[in-house]
């Protein structure tokens, strides 16, 4: 069955300098039995320049629009057109004034429930509000000029100063009004895209969009003119990465900010057919922003289970003695703490070693960096075997590609546990790719550290050099029990983590949505009416199977193996340690 | 994948004391104040159930001296309990922390948690708490700096969402004093726009010096090299600095140089076509039978500079203002003065260069319709330059279209039978002379502009800087 896709990316997929490119590549790759048409919003000129990567020829066509400028197309609203642009963000501009779920000190952190019950229907004035501006820049044009004009000025202005706006919204000056009016701008440019037609977004049998905010926004608008169904994928949560890269501003901006992308993500997660969130953490923000938990799969990021392959299945080649640590070095993951741990475990067990593997990451990675090592120059004097020999430290710092490490595999090879030591995390990768290669862990209890390894590691709290310690010698004293974990790791890996699982689990949701959640598409007479009852219900069948036959018999239908719609895919090596 | 971090203070090298001031010096080092702080505390906290096992840590903690770690602040049954609530969720082994509450000899620790543990992660974080807007902001800044729901669970809170919210809720707020944000900063004066909207005035002003030192065939070479050279120095003037427009096109400019060579030339050639002319080609003097005005355009081009800094002074001060006032009504009435200050300013300005250029190159003086016509242009550009181009556009045409239209008439009266079309022209040059055909024009053309700014111009909207995030 032919599924065609609109696969919805913001500064991401096709770019060669896409944030989510690879797992997006993947995935186009991995299902060349469906049509993807892609819809890529850039992010900056300098990205458009850099150009695509290669596309599989099962992507049709690819339609891109840049986010970081806006046309004014000149259309000037006459006076109906503009009281309806007026009504319609005075709707959304009030929704946003009225507040998110809880607010100030009255509200009892157990009224939450209550309070979104309340705010229900403001996300209703919301998401109203949306589709009349976006239905207002389809039948008119000229959405941009209009939200850039005093008329947006002055509806955010009086529903700012209206009863019951947040508190932090009635000290809005004019500045931060000026300053939100901007970010609306910017954040509703998706809303004048052509995108909508029945020959764009409306032919497709499913948007999936790969991130919240933006992105989402054309799923969103589709799913409205055309009833096309969404599926949302977040890696990491649009409106956490708001607040943690909030710009400075005024209180009142902020909170109307934050209201814009809260209430934008839970009209994405209310209107979504299914939400796929890539891990634990994600899935409670947003459970938490009111995603229904029906909606919600887990779908683990896939990574390249190939290269580990051969360090994974010969345990017994590690030095028994080392601890290795494999990442990009910076102030969040720690090392400091590891290093305090490594002396405890020295203590213990004086002829350990230790491995940190990995290159800085900026100007403040290599602060970092030179601060670590003096730290280890400070704790460990350099020692030698014997009194003729020459010495050297018992901590050592090495990058992938240098000759004792060539590849990220040999990093894990080098070492008889992995630690992780860092106090922030979002998906561990460097976790993930250890379990690959079947060495036992340490790890802080951070991030989806928890529920990656299961029962396969150690699991230690942050900030804590003497727990992580223990672990270590631990499992430094115990090979057995090392190389247990360390095959249940590995087996656990291949089982979650893998591209092919990734991309089997995304094939099963698409032909679920579509089962569930079909198109209905009007038939037309020759008079360009609709025919009725021209589809009678027992003849829908989902996807464009009676059309397409040609073309899948053309590309080798009958010959296909039935069982696997999912083709592995073999990829460059290209991902270092991250 | 990995979390940025924004701003929010990571572990890294040391720099400063960071959170620990000397607040916490005096909360932590009084050993027998803990018991008074404790119970304080324990009046703020809402919930029976934390009171008790707050009120039992503190007299442990008073009675025996001896300090808990950390970890093994919250009591017994806090702990108890979470530990049977997380088991299920968790299968890692996670062992270490137990064994601090072993009784007998513990590790004295320097850090103890008070009798409440929230408002010591308040004071830990309160940058982040004081700065939020929501629940979910402190959240996420929680998260980021590595408390997750385990450790929620040690103040006795299902996950961090909830511990978030307690501490929102906690954060004393005092509505009188909002923070004030940083003002804008305004644009600044700067060297190569200085520089630039001086290079039309001298441009011209050696054109001016060349038509009176040649003659002839080089008088006439002189004049097209010197219109070229201030056409392209008035292109660059206006492409940066306080005149510079949004878009780089400039869809007046045919308008613009129609009217500025009706101001060289109109007047004397109504005046010649009034009285049957023109016979010959203007020879570029001041009293030939064709005449050149060219003090009015000089004046013209000199005030380029002032027009910069007038536009340079409304841009500055409609920022301050805007950055001081609270309602869009209120900017309003206040950026109306400073619109009709700054227009004044430059006309007062071109008025005095007008007599400083007549009087150097002794031509008649033509105030009226040289600053009707300069007010015109200023008014256009300063519009243009905010954003509105539809009306100057309009207004230019009309205005240029006005007196071509005069020069018209009187050529085409001369046809036979058409004699009536020159009558309205010929008595206004009659009644006022000749320079009544352009002050009329410009004038009702600025003045219609001038209406139009003063409902655009004070608008907050058009003083928003574009290239914003």
């Amino acid at each position: 069955m032919l599924v065609r896709i609109g696969l919805i990316a913001e500064g991401g997929y096709p770019y060669v300098s896409g944030d989510a490119r690879l797992w997006c590549d993947r995935l186009v790759r991995g299902l060349g039995q469906h049509e993807f048409d892609l819809y890529a919003l850039s992010r900056s000129e300098r990205q458009e320049d850099e150009g695509w990567v290669p596309l599989p020829p099962q992507v049709s066509r690819v339609r891109t629009a840049p986010l970081w400028t806006a046309e004014d197309d000149g259309v000037v609203y006459g006076r109906r057109a503009r009281r309806r642009f007026a009504e319609s963000y005075g709707e959304l501009v009030g929704a946003l004034c009225a507040g998110g779920a809880v607010d100030g000190p009255g509200a009892a952190a157990d009224a939450f429930g209550a309070a979104q019950h309340a705010s229900a229907t403001e996300a209703d004035r919301f998401g109203n509000a949306l589709y009349g501006l976006a239905e207002l820049a389809r039948d008119e044009g000229g959405l941009v000029g209009a939200l850039r004009s005093e008329v947006a000025v002055r509806a955010l202005e009086r529903a700012c100063r209206a009863r019951g706006a947040l508190r932090t919204a009635r000290e809005a000056r004019v500045p931060d009004l000026l300053t939100v009016a901007a970010h609306l701008e910017r954040a509703l440019r998706p809303l004048s895209l052509d995108w909508y037609e029945d020959d764009g977004l409306g032919s497709v049998d499913l948007c999936h969009a790969t991130s919240g905010g933006a992105a989402a926004l054309p799923g969103l608008l589709a799913h409205h003119f055309s009833g096309v169904p969404l599926l949302l994928t977040e890696y990491g949560v649009r409106l956490r990465t708001h607040y943690l890269a909030a710009p400075e501003a005024s209180p009142a901006v902020r909170s109307l900010l934050a209201a814009l992308h809260g209430r934008l993500a839970a009209e994405t997660y209310a209107r979504a057919a299914l939400i796929t969130p890539g891990n634990g953490h994600a899935r409670r923000w947003q459970e938490r922003c009111g995603a229904d938990r029906a909606k919600l799969r887990t779908v683990y990021p896939g990574m390249d289970a190939a290269r580990f392959a051969e360090v994974g299945e010969a345990p017994e080649c590690a030095e028994p003695d080392s601890l290795v640590w494999v990442g990009r070095i910076e102030p969040a993951k720690d090392i400091v703490s590891l290093l305090h741990a490594f002396a405890e475990v020295r203590k213990e067990e004086p002829k350990t070693r230790l491995r940190i593997v990995g290159s800085p990451s900026g100007a403040e990675g290599a602060a970092y960096l030179g601060h670590c090592r003096a730290l280890a120059a400070q704790l460990f004097p350099d020692e030698a075997e014997g009194p003729h020999t020459v010495g050297d430290n018992p901590v050592s710092f090495e990058e992938i590609g240098g000759p004792e490490i060539p590849t990220l595999a040999d990093a894990y090879a080098s070492g008889a546990v992995a630690v992780l030591s860092s106090v922030v995390e979002g998906f561990p990768i460097g976790l993930v790719e250890a379990m690959f290669s079947g060495r036992a862990t340490v790890s802080t209890d951070v991030g989806a550290v928890v529920e990656v390894i299961g029962g396969t590691g150690l699991v230690v709290p942050p900030r804590n050099p003497r727990a992580l310690a223990e672990a270590c010698v631990a499992l430094l004293r115990d090979p057995e029990r090392r190389e247990r974990l360390g095959a249940a790791a590995r087996a656990r890996a291949l089982e979650l983590f893998t591209v092919e699982q990734n991309v089997a689990a995304f094939h099963g949701i698409y032909l679920e949505i579509v089962s569930r959640t079909p198109v209905r598409r009007l038939v037309l007479d020759e008079a360009g009416d609709p025919l009725p009852f021209a589809v009678p219900a027992e003849a829908h069948v989902p996807g464009r199977w009676t059309e397409r036959t040609a073309r899948l018999v053309a590309r080798g239908g009958p010959a296909r193996p039935p069982g696997a719609p999912v083709r592995a895919t073999a990829l460059p090596a290209t991902e270092g340690a991250r | 994948m990995s979390s940025g971090l924004g701003g929010l203070d990571r572990p890294g090298a040391p720099t400063s004391p960071g959170a620990w001031d000397e607040r916490s010096e005096e909360w932590l080092s009084a050993e027998g104040a803990v018991l008074e702080t404790a119970e304080e505390d324990v009046q703020e906290l809402p919930e029976g159930d934390v009171r008790e096992t707050a009120e039992g840590d503190a007299r442990e903690t008073a009675e025996g001296g001896v300090s808990e770690s950390a970890e093994g602040g919250v009591s017994e049954t806090a702990e108890g309990g979470v530990r049977a609530g997380a088991a299920d969720s968790r299968l890692a082994a996670f062992d270490a922390p137990t064994s601090t509450r072993t009784t007998g000899p513990r590790p004295a620790s320097p850090r103890r948690t008070g009798a409440d543990p929230v408002k010591a992660l308040m004071h830990r974080h309160r940058a982040l708490c004081e700065r939020a807007v929501d629940p979910l902001e402190i959240a996420a800044g929680l998260e980021a700096h590595g408390i997750t729901d385990r450790t929620a669970s040690r103040f006795l809170h299902r996950d961090v969402f909830s511990l978030a919210e307690e501490m929102y809720a906690r954060v004393p707020r005092d509505a009188d004093a909002p923070p004030s944000p940083a003002p804008p900063d305004a644009p600044r004066a700067r060297a190569d726009w200085i520089l630039l909207s001086l290079l039309p005035g001298a441009l011209c002003t050696s054109a001016v010096i060349a038509l009176h030192l040649t003659h002839g065939q080089s008088r006439l070479i002189a004049a097209a090299a010197g219109a070229l050279a201030v056409a392209l120095a008035l292109r660059a003037a206006l492409a940066r600095g306080p005149l510079a427009g949004k878009d780089r096109r400039h869809p007046c400019a045919t308008r613009i140089t129609w009217l500025a060579a009706y101001a060289l030339l109109g007047d004397g050639l109504l005046q010649t076509a009034a009285a049957g002319g023109p016979d010959a080609l203007p020879n570029g003097a001041a009293d030939g039978p064709w005449p050149f005005t060219t003090a009015p355009v000089l004046a013209l081009t000199l005030s380029c500079a002032p027009a910069a800094w007038c536009a340079h002074l409304l841009a500055v001060r409609a920022r301050r203002k805007l950055s001081s006032s609270r309602a869009l009504e209120e900017f309003a009435t206040s950026a109306k003065p400073l619109l009709l200050g700054a227009f004044a300013l430059y006309l007062g300005a071109l008025a005095a260069l007008l007599t400083l250029t007549t009087s150097v190159l002794d031509e008649p003086l033509a105030y009226p319709q040289a600053l009707t016509l300069g007010g015109l242009l200023f008014l256009a550009r300063l519009l243009t330059t905010h954003g509105f181009t539809h009306a100057p556009g309009l207004v230019l045409t009309a205005a240029a279209s006005a007196e071509a239209a005069a020069l018209a008439a009187l050529f085409a009266a001369r046809l036979p039978g058409c004699a009536w079309l020159a009558t309205p022209v010929e008595t206004l040059v009659d009644t006022w002379g000749p320079s009544a055909i352009p002050t009329a024009a410009c004038g009702t053309a600025a003045l219609i502009l001038l209406l139009h700014a003063t409902r655009t111009l004070t608008r907050a909207s058009a003083h928003a800087t574009r290239d914003q995030p």
